[in-house]
């Protein structure tokens, strides 16, 4: 049977690389015997797997993970024993069982919502933000020079952002709500953006400042939006 | 407790290194206990979280009520920089408290090069370097591990010593602080060092003064204080079945360097190699039972989720009941998809059997080590291994799959020429050929590994002088020379580390300024090979008018007093020197675990005995 939960990674273990959380779930099933379902072959491998691979030092309130067991079992137990076995950081936010063939999160999500909160340096008004956002919003490109192990690649971002990033301020904290694509052939990172926003578009913020969360994932049709339990 | 700022762990490399939280980690607020207790590792977390010791201390402490324990270990150098600006000290992983509000700080030294670190770690965690500038209110830093055995160098930094064993004397350490703490610290730090000096097994380093010969060499060693002891012999524990077994070890988030279960089968080897100095300070052999070990087993794979079982110990396969003791894992723990590794294997083709037996993946090839490269000079180390033991093993690996083997050697032993080299090329060589007359291909890798001996204290080699370092890089280079085939691979050590790490081994307490200028001029991390600066080292030499040389390269006399006889594996000088004469001739000295007790002193001081169940049913 397979079950797909939504998770989260919280902000104790927010510097922890994909890997390391992929690594510590598979650690917890195996704790919360369940009878998971292996890959055959010579180097067999527990079969779960994720929507989109998190960036180190960002939070998320909507992880999704798709899990395979080799019998049936009520889902009320698994998840209760799973509840149990999590380590900090890592909660069952809901849970069901897929029914029928499924297609892989990986290839079904496409769109990622984030959050990036910091304090409003002394000196910026709402306005000064909202002017570099509106900026932005009337570029038609929007070029990032990303510096990667392997060299240097240039990055449209606009291509990315599924809408106009949202800005809320409320007393010093500062919010900015984004909405990105997740394309098969790659995606953005909030920092990556909001590198951009304050390096070309003088956004006033420190990139390194800001607490990141991903709050959604989704499956973006024809304007709606769903998230992979709602399928 | 120290607040880590988002901004700074996302400018470090890897800076889940130093966020904590890990599943099994023990929180306990301080105000709720009697005694914390740091333990320290001088390198970083991987490392680190690696080491048994430290599972089994954090595990026996935090049992009580009345302790926290807590880890600590050395931020990488982009990390140390970040603390420093931010004026961050040094914190435990566990309540991220600074170093400096700790009862007691436990460094382990586990190697000569991870010296530097403790002082850089001291310092950052706000503790004065030296014991003489330690004052009331402030950490009593304590050092344990096989580095003990001469801490002599270290001396100036150590409040008091822990040696061998750590399960027992822990607790009576703990109870005797407490004791202290509840008397009001009465009489100070110096009372206290008083009281703990009196626990076998606790060695005052400050309780003892050294006077030295006009020619560098020590006069004499006297205590200061009428109840130090003249020699403070190591603790073991009798029988390891009396003890419990961390069974619920912390399982960290970011990968490690042993990211598995580590299932100790036993402690101690005695097969004798004679540059060895493990299988002197942990003598005699005391293994668990079977029974024991799978319920050991059983409940870590519970409680951790790991899938991968160690089977630790100085030579794995010599465990009395290893087929049984596999069987039953594989058995219990087959549901749980667990595999066992065998971390270390012996020349002979039952260890292949094993390997084969619990190696289901074949990637990491299979690791032998000869040590010497020709007979005479193995039987100088009483590596009972022949030629033919070799060529029996690895064919045997080749037979049944394997095509890729690492040969462990060492150069600079005692009594080698250049024939021995030789015999390092000739024995790879051998091996290449092998596999072709066995598989009817080419297509093996063969991988010589060499390091330079270093030679230990308390260790039959203990006299003898290393090679220079012009003579150790002559002979990596000969050998390099010799090495034709493409198919196998030469890697050797840095020479220079080996030296150093010489000096620091047989040095005595005049070392200490070395150390100190070293780290000031910079030294640290100075195992990885990218931090290592053989410059500062020759300049802290020069600066402290010290000659290394008097330390790695000097032959010593038979009767000359060692800086480090005061501390003892229980193993008699005696039994050292008649090893050493029998290196010389090349006489063979038997296990002990399987032969005739070779009075090596251990039991006898002790009041200790090899506890082996070959003969159980
Ligand atoms: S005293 Fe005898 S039995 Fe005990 S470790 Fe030494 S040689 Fe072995």
């Amino acid at each position: 049977m397979k079950i797909r939960m939504k998770i989260t990674k919280e902000e104790e273990i927010r510097f922890i690389s994909h890997l390391d959380y992929t690594r510590t779930i598979e650690r917890a099933v195996r704790r919360a015997k369940l009878s998971a379902a292996y890959s055959e072959g010579f180097n067999p491998h527990m079969k779960f797997s994720f929507a989109s691979a998190l960036a180190v030092g960002v939070t998320s309130s909507a992880e999704y993970m798709d899990l395979e067991l080799a019998t049936d079992t009520e889902l009320a137990t698994i998840m209760r024993q799973l509840r149990q076995a999590f380590p900090v950081g890592i909660t069952v936010k809901d849970s069901q069982v897929m029914i029928g063939t499924v297609k892989a999160l990986m290839a079904v999500v496409n769109l990622a919502t984030y959050e990036m909160t910091w304090l409003m340096s002394d000196g910026i008004s709402e306005a000064d933000l909202q002017q570099s956002l509106d900026l932005f919003d009337q570029e038609a490109i929007a070029i990032y020079v990303k510096q990667t192990p392997k060299g240097v690649r240039e990055i449209d971002i606009k291509e990315f952002v599924a809408a106009p990033p949202v800005l809320h301020v409320e007393g010093d904290k500062i919010c900015l709500q984004l909405q990105l694509h997740i394309k098969p052939t790659g995606s953005v990172k909030p920092t990556d953006m909001l590198e951009l926003l304050i390096h070309k578009y003088q956004l006033p913020a420190f990139a390194r400042a800001a607490l990141i969360e991903r709050t959604g994932l989704f499956i973006s049709n024809k304007g709606r939006l769903l998230t992979p339990l709602e399928l | 407790m120290i607040h880590l700022d988002p901004a700074i762990l996302s400018r470090v490399m890897k800076p889940a290194r130093y966020t904590g939280h890990e599943l099994n980690s023990v929180m306990k607020p301080h105000e709720t206990v009697a005694v914390t207790f740091a333990l320290a590792f001088p390198d970083v977390y991987e490392v680190g979280m690696s080491y048994l010791g430290y599972k089994i201390l954090y595990s026996i402490l935090n049992k009580r009520t009345d302790t926290a324990a807590e880890r600590v270990f050395a931020p990488w150098v982009d990390m140390e920089q970040e603390m420093r600006q931010a004026k961050i000290p040094l914190f435990s992983h566990e309540t991220f408290t600074p170093l400096a509000e700790f009862d007691l700080v436990g460094f382990t030294l586990q190697y000569e090069m991870s010296y530097t670190n403790i002082l850089n770690m001291l310092d950052l965690g706000g503790i004065p370097l030296l014991t003489k500038d330690r004052k009331q209110g402030q950490p009593f830093v304590v050092a344990g591990g096989p580095g003990v055995y001469n801490v002599e160098p270290l001396a100036d930094f150590f409040d008091f010593v822990i040696v061998g064993e750590g399960e027992e004397i822990i607790e009576e350490i703990v109870d005797t602080y407490k004791c202290w703490r509840e008397a009001g610290e009465q009489g100070g730090r110096k009372e206290f060092l008083l009281a703990v000096s009196k626990i076998s097994g606790i060695y005052v380093p400050s309780f003892y003064d050294v006077t030295y010969e006009t020619n560098g060499t020590i006069h004499s060693v006297s205590s200061n204080e009428p109840t130090a002891p003249a020699i403070v012999h190591k603790r073991i524990v009798k029988d390891l079945e009396s003890i419990s077994y961390p069974v619920k070890p912390i399982v960290p988030y970011t990968e490690i360097v042993h990211d598995r279960i580590m299932l100790e089968l036993f402690r101690g080897c005695t097969r004798g190699c004679r540059f060895c100095q493990a299988g002197i300070l942990y003598r005699p052999v005391r293994e668990r039972t079977v029974d024991t070990l799978v319920k050991i087993a059983r409940q870590q794979v519970d409680a951790t989720g790991y899938n991968e079982i160690s089977l630790t110990s100085l030579s794995s396969a010599d465990y009395s009941k290893l087929p049984e003791l596999i069987d039953r894992l594989t058995a219990e723990l087959k549901d749980d998809r667990v595999s066992v590794s065998l971390p270390s294997l012996r020349i002979d083709s039952f260890s292949i059997e094993l390997a084969q037996k619990v190696q289901q993946v074949r990637k990491s090839g299979l690791t032998f080590a000869p040590e010497a490269g020709t007979q005479r000079l193995r039987d100088v180390i009483n590596k009972g291994v022949t030629e033919e033991n070799l060529i029996e093993a690895v064919g045997a690996a080749f037979r049944s799959g394997w095509t890729s083997v690492k040969l462990y050697f060492m150069i600079g032993l005692p009594t080698e020429t250049d024939e021995d080299i030789e015999g390092i090329a000739d024995l790879a060589q051998r091996v290449v050929k092998l596999f072709s007359e066995i598989r009817g291909r080419r297509g093996v890798k063969v991988t010589v590994s060499v390091s330079s001996f270093v030679p230990k204290a308390h260790t039959a080699f203990q006299w003898f002088g290393q090679d220079s370092l012009e003579e150790l890089e002559r002979k990596q280079h000969y050998l390099r020379s010799l090495i034709k085939d493409k198919s196998i691979a030469y890697h050797y050590h840095d020479a220079r580390v080996s030296v150093l790490e010489g000096v620091f081994a047989r040095g005595d307490r005049r070392l200490g300024e070395v150390l100190l200028k070293a780290w000031r001029a910079g030294a640290k991390f100075d195992s990885w090979s990218e931090h290592f600066h053989y410059e500062i080292w020759q300049q802290a030499f020069i600066d402290c008018k010290i000659d290394p040389a008097f330390y790695a390269h000097r032959d010593r006399d038979l009767m000359e007093v060692l800086p480090w006889e005061y501390v003892s594996p229980a193993v008699t000088k005696k039994y050292l020197a008649k090893e050493y004469r029998e290196a010389v001739a090349g006489a063979f000295t038997s296990d002990c675990r399987t032969d005739v007790c070779g009075v090596c002193g251990v039991c006898q001081q002790l009041n200790a005995a090899v506890i082996d169940w070959s003969d159980s049913l």
